[in-house]
């Protein structure tokens, strides 16, 4: 996995699936649609969608995407061209439907309070490294390991199954 | 957890390791359900079959019956599924909500393994299944493969001992449990209960604390069943089960005891589970709406309290207040018909809807304008889930019937 660059966006703790994508949209099924959503319930973030850019990056605090088991709120996320999430915490099916569509998660420790919305971040997937290149700080995420990283780097557990019926 | 993953491979496994285990049901919703079909005949090229019909369930229960036609169109997609694959254990709009309606129907087993688009399919926690919440991808998995990848989770005891006095109730150990825990505190992890509280604990009760796991983002949170649990499970199962006691020398990345003998009637103030506080200190809030039903209060017990302490109190509901009831299920709801019970709700002014999910999933009935207050017996109060600008607090079925005779924020204590 090559080396990452954006923009971030920091959000705050406790970013729930509503917050990132609320529960009225649910009954979309074209991810396309469902990125214009992205962040709507954030307070002060309702345009986040038209305000972001292809390779930015969500940062947020802890417990980023409790609550509902929805894939739209991967899905809309990725669809928008956001990079990845990079949290203190990543609940535990956000964790997994990220996994599973090829999307980018990675836990860091305190990365809410040491980056800032629009510093310029270097992500390193495969290390785990995030370099902070506005304010020069290092930090260390959490790298994906076994067979979660397998399935990222096959682009998702769909690809995954391919492969395995394939082979 | 270990023990259940070990029984299912035929070889011992540990926690954190990463394992493909095999599935004894998949299920899906009317929420999420539709987008797995889709994509489960893209990668299948329309001409797929699932790896076993029997061990595939449909349950509708997001928004019953269909509020628009999106929703039409997507339970549409689901049942021509169910007949074009041949699946049996499928549940219309009548049905109620899926884990509630598994249960009842022998479905769910200690030890079975079970995926489902729904976040709080680990209540079924309650009767020692291993069952998660997923989204749609890992369904897809599941049709095909009849296997899923799983990161064995490592395991926390929480023992409850000493004895929960009236009006205090399940519901308000689970708040506590959760603002213990916080709302990421059992990420990854699996939680086992033990007790004196939890063997006293009928099987609504367990549901209901089983529930809240999903609250501090646990994987799955385990009772034993005590005796009057394992009847239930064998009535409806139809043959013996076997119960699986963890081993005396099991590892624990953290054990925890409480007697919770002291504990008083709690609440979830907005806009986190985790954020709890004691009822009497919020004893005047006015309240607009008040919800008793979801997966984690919609069994006949939780009505059944909630309707004796009407009667106790001998006043109906604020009229200012909208009161609403949802059972679980069309067991449920047929028992609160005979009985009398879902009549007394509504002569107190109360309104007593089909079972489904309700107000837990925006866009059916009850949702909020701006400023309003809801106290609500499910198990989410996120910002802006049920209406923008709202307001929603979480409690036991008692603290809502209270509320809902006032009209503001009520210790279930004052009015007895």
């Amino acid at each position: 996995m090559a080396l990452l660059r954006g923009k971030a966006w920091v959000f705050g703790d406790n970013i729930d699936t509503d917050l990132i994508y609320h529960g009225k949209y649910l009954p979309l099924t074209d991810p396309r649609e469902m990125a214009k959503h992205a962040m709507e319930y954030v307070p002060g973030m309702e345009d986040f969608s038209k305000r972001v850019s292809p390779g930015d990056f969500v940062v947020a605090g802890r417990n980023f995407g409790s609550g509902s088991s929805r894939e739209h709120a991967v899905l809309c996320l990725k669809y928008l061209g956001v990079a990845g999430v990079i949290a203190e915490s990543i609940s535990r099916i956000y964790y997994r439907n990220a996994i599973n569509n090829g999307f980018l998660v990675l836990e860091c420790p305190n990365i809410s309070k040491k980056v800032k919305t629009g510093d310029e971040l270097e992500v390193d997937p495969e290390s785990g490294l995030i370099r902070n290149l506005s304010s020069g700080e290092e930090l260390f995420g959490h790298p994906l390991s076994g067979l979660e990283r397998e399935i990222m780097e096959k682009g998702g557990l769909i690809e995954h199954i391919r492969s395995l019926m394939e082979g | 957890m270990e023990k259940i993953a070990s029984s299912k491979l035929g070889r011992e496994v540990k926690a954190g390791e990463r394992v493909w285990l095999p599935l004894d049901l998949v299920v899906i919703r009317d929420f999420a359900g539709p987008n797995a079909i889709l994509q489960f005949e893209e990668i299948t090229k329309g001409r797929g079959k699932v790896f076993d019909p029997e061990r595939i369930a449909i349950t509708f229960d997001y928004q019953v019956p269909a509020k628009d036609e999106k929703v039409a169109n997507n339970q549409k997609i689901c049942r021509e599924f169910a007949e074009r694959q041949g699946i049996k254990h499928f549940f219309d709009v009548n049905a109620g909500i899926g884990q509630h309606v598994l249960l009842e129907r022998g479905l769910v087993t200690p030890g079975s393994v079970i995926i489902g688009t729904d976040s709080h399919m680990n209540l079924l926690g309650a009767v020692e299944s291993f069952s998660v919440g997923v989204g749609n991808t890992d369904v897809v998995a599941g049709f095909i493969l009849g296997k899923l990848w799983f990161r064995i989770p490592q395991s926390v005891k929480m023992v409850f001992n000493g004895r929960l006095s009236y009006p205090v109730t399940s519901k308000d150990l689970a708040l506590f449990f959760v603002s213990e825990m916080g709302g990421d505190g059992a990420n990854y992890l699996s939680v086992e209960f033990y007790g004196e509280v939890i063997d006293s604990f009928s099987l609504a009760d367990r549901i209901t604390l089983s529930s809240m796991v999903t609250e501090t983002s646990g994987k799955i949170g385990f009772m034993v069943p005590n005796d009057e649990v394992k009847a239930f499970l064998e009535e409806r199962v139809g043959k013996s089960v076997e119960i699986i006691e963890a081993d005396p020398d099991a590892e624990y990345l953290e054990i925890r005891e409480y007697d919770v003998s002291g504990l008083e009637p709690l609440i979830s103030c907005p806009h986190v589970p985790e954020n709890v506080k004691k009822v009497r200190d919020l004893r005047g809030v006015k309240v607009d709406e008040v919800f008793i039903g979801s997966c984690t209060n919609g069994r006949y017990e939780d009505f059944k309290v909630a309707y004796d302490y009407l009667l106790r109190v001998g006043k109906g509901f604020n009229p200012r207040v909208r009161v609403i009831f949802t059972p679980s299920t069309k067991e449920v709801a047929l028992r609160l018909l005979r009985e009398g019970i879902a009549s007394a709700f509504v002569e107190a002014g109360g309104v007593f809807t089909n079972p489904g999910c309700s107000l837990c999933t925006i866009g059916h009935h009850g949702i909020l304008a701006s400023g309003e207050v809801l106290l609500s017996t499910s198990n989410r109060n996120f910002q802006g889930k049920l209406g923008r600008g709202s307001y929603v607090y979480l409690s036991s079925p008692l603290t809502a019937i209270a509320s809902a005779i006032t009209g503001e924020i009520t210790d279930p204590r004052d009015l007895l």
